[in-house]
């Protein structure tokens, strides 16, 4: 498909909550501890971590909420939607809220996100995310993303980072846990929650789908599945990524989604990452 | 409401909340802004600025309230770099290493800020400040600190262990 299997070690990441405090001022306090820091070309407030000789993740300043620790592919689904001011927006597989976190900034900690998760143990995660980030406008669910469309809303903006197989550099052992009958189950769960988060969204709002799978039953199946069933059109986005696959195992996909964005694990983990624009109704 | 009012005088301070704002849901309390309050409905698990946990008498306060507070004119004392470090690592505080503060009374909460005041926590004075600027005994009783976040993430996934080790 593009790109052979290598062995990857990826570098820890952190992105800078500037809606907490300045990002210059971040930066200098962590260099002042010892931390060294590289910025992350495609992304405006990540930094990879070059050295550190203590947990990045056990500072003052982490635990002020001032940076998250994520991985840089993770980091850029969430600034892929226009304009997030203003809007009501659903993040509907959140924990652990690294990017519930990200929104809230990409808002300003203004107007509205809503937050769902399914699993009961992983609230608290997300919760306690929220909480360190000093996070305001963001309500969580303890809910199945199929299930949305029982809160009676509509929004502007949805991130669907939807659970995935994952992929061999997030998790060693992947080859020895998955079998195709996993991606297949996988890609129907998608599918539905795609299916669910199309129904919620207002007439030109915006959906974000993202996976970490580098599966084609979980990406760009899912997606040429989508325009042909679902009143979507694939946007372009302007982000780090090869393009889109429109043919795969013989199989010709829809060309518009050329425009998605694949990342074959490298400097990040793998991921993909497609903006959907939720087409009027005549 | 008046739980919260009791905890925050207990600093010496006073927060004058939009009362129409604070919710109650099951025990923990939350301060919504507008849009939250006008846009979302029942059900949530968590929403807003969480303030704190009521259990029995006792309220337990989240960050975001000590932060809260820590804009007011509250009790507070600021400490050197390194006592803050020992602070959110859940020591208590020799006087030693406290720069300044407007608390000096034993028996008063206080709160704990570093030097670029940021509030770190709270404590209880276990001794008078004034006229004992070198004493190298504990002047502050660790009641929360910053740390408290970590902590509370490995009781969770101890639970996690021990739920697990139980099944099998």
């Amino acid at each position: 498909m593009g790109w052979d299997f290598k062995e990857v070690k990826l570098k820890q990441s952190i992105r800078i909550n500037t809606m907490n405090e300045k990002k210059s001022l971040v930066i200098s306090r962590l260099e002042s501890l010892g931390v060294d820091l590289e910025k992350i070309p495609f992304l405006k407030n990540g930094f990879w971590i070059k050295r550190s000789n203590f947990s990045v993740g056990a500072t003052a300043e982490y635990l002020l909420g001032l940076y998250s620790i994520q991985e840089a592919a993770s980091q850029i689904p969430a600034t892929l939607f226009n304009k997030l001011e203003n809007k009501i927006v659903l993040d509907s597989c959140a924990s652990p809220g690294g990017k519930t976190v990200q929104l809230a900034n990409l808002m300003n900690n203004s107007s509205v996100i809503i937050a769902l998760e399914l699993k009961k143990r992983k609230m608290f995660a997300l919760t306690n995310q929220l909480e360190r980030c000093r996070v305001k406008n963001s309500a969580v669910y303890n809910m199945d993303a199929r299930k949305v469309s029982k809160l009676n809303m509509n929004f502007d903006c949805v991130l669907l980072d939807v659970p995935c197989s994952g992929n061999p550099v997030s998790d060693r052992q992947w080859f020895n846990r998955r079998t195709s009958e996993d991606i297949l189950r996988n890609s129907r769960r998608q599918r539905q929650i795609l299916t669910e988060a199309v129904t919620v969204t207002k007439n030109n709002g915006e959906i974000v789908y993202t996976t970490c799978s580098l599966e084609p039953e979980e990406n760009e199946f899912n997606i040429d599945w989508a325009i042909k069933t679902l009143n979507v059109k694939v946007e372009n986005i302007n982000c780090y990524g090869k393009k889109g696959l429109t043919k795969i195992f013989g199989k010709k996909l829809h060309p518009s989604i050329e425009k998605c964005k694949r990342i074959w694990p490298d400097v990040t983990q793998g991921f993909f990452l497609c903006k959907l624009k939720k087409v009027a109704q005549k | 409401m008046k739980i919260i009012n009791d905890f925050v005088s207990q600093f010496d301070a006073s927060i004058s909340f939009d009362k129409t704002r604070i919710i109650k849901s099951g025990n923990r309390y939350y301060y919504l802004s507008r849009n939250l309050k006008e846009n979302v409905p029942k059900g949530f698990f968590y929403i807003g600025e969480y303030l704190g946990t009521e259990k029995g008498e006792s309220f337990f306060p989240s960050f975001i309230l000590l932060e809260k507070i820590a804009e007011t004119k509250a009790n507070k004392i600021i400490i050197d770099k390194k006592t803050a470090w020992l602070f959110i690592c859940g020591r208590d505080i020799f006087r030693k290493g406290i720069i300044t503060g407007n608390s000096v009374k034993k028996g008063n909460f206080t709160l704990v800020l570093n030097e670029n005041n940021e509030c770190l926590g709270f404590g209880k004075l276990i001794m008078n400040l004034r006229g004992v600027p070198d004493s190298k005994e504990v002047a502050i009783k660790n009641i929360l600190d910053l740390g408290d976040f970590l902590r509370r993430e490995k009781r969770q996934s101890q639970k996690k262990y021990n739920r697990t080790a139980k099944k099998n």
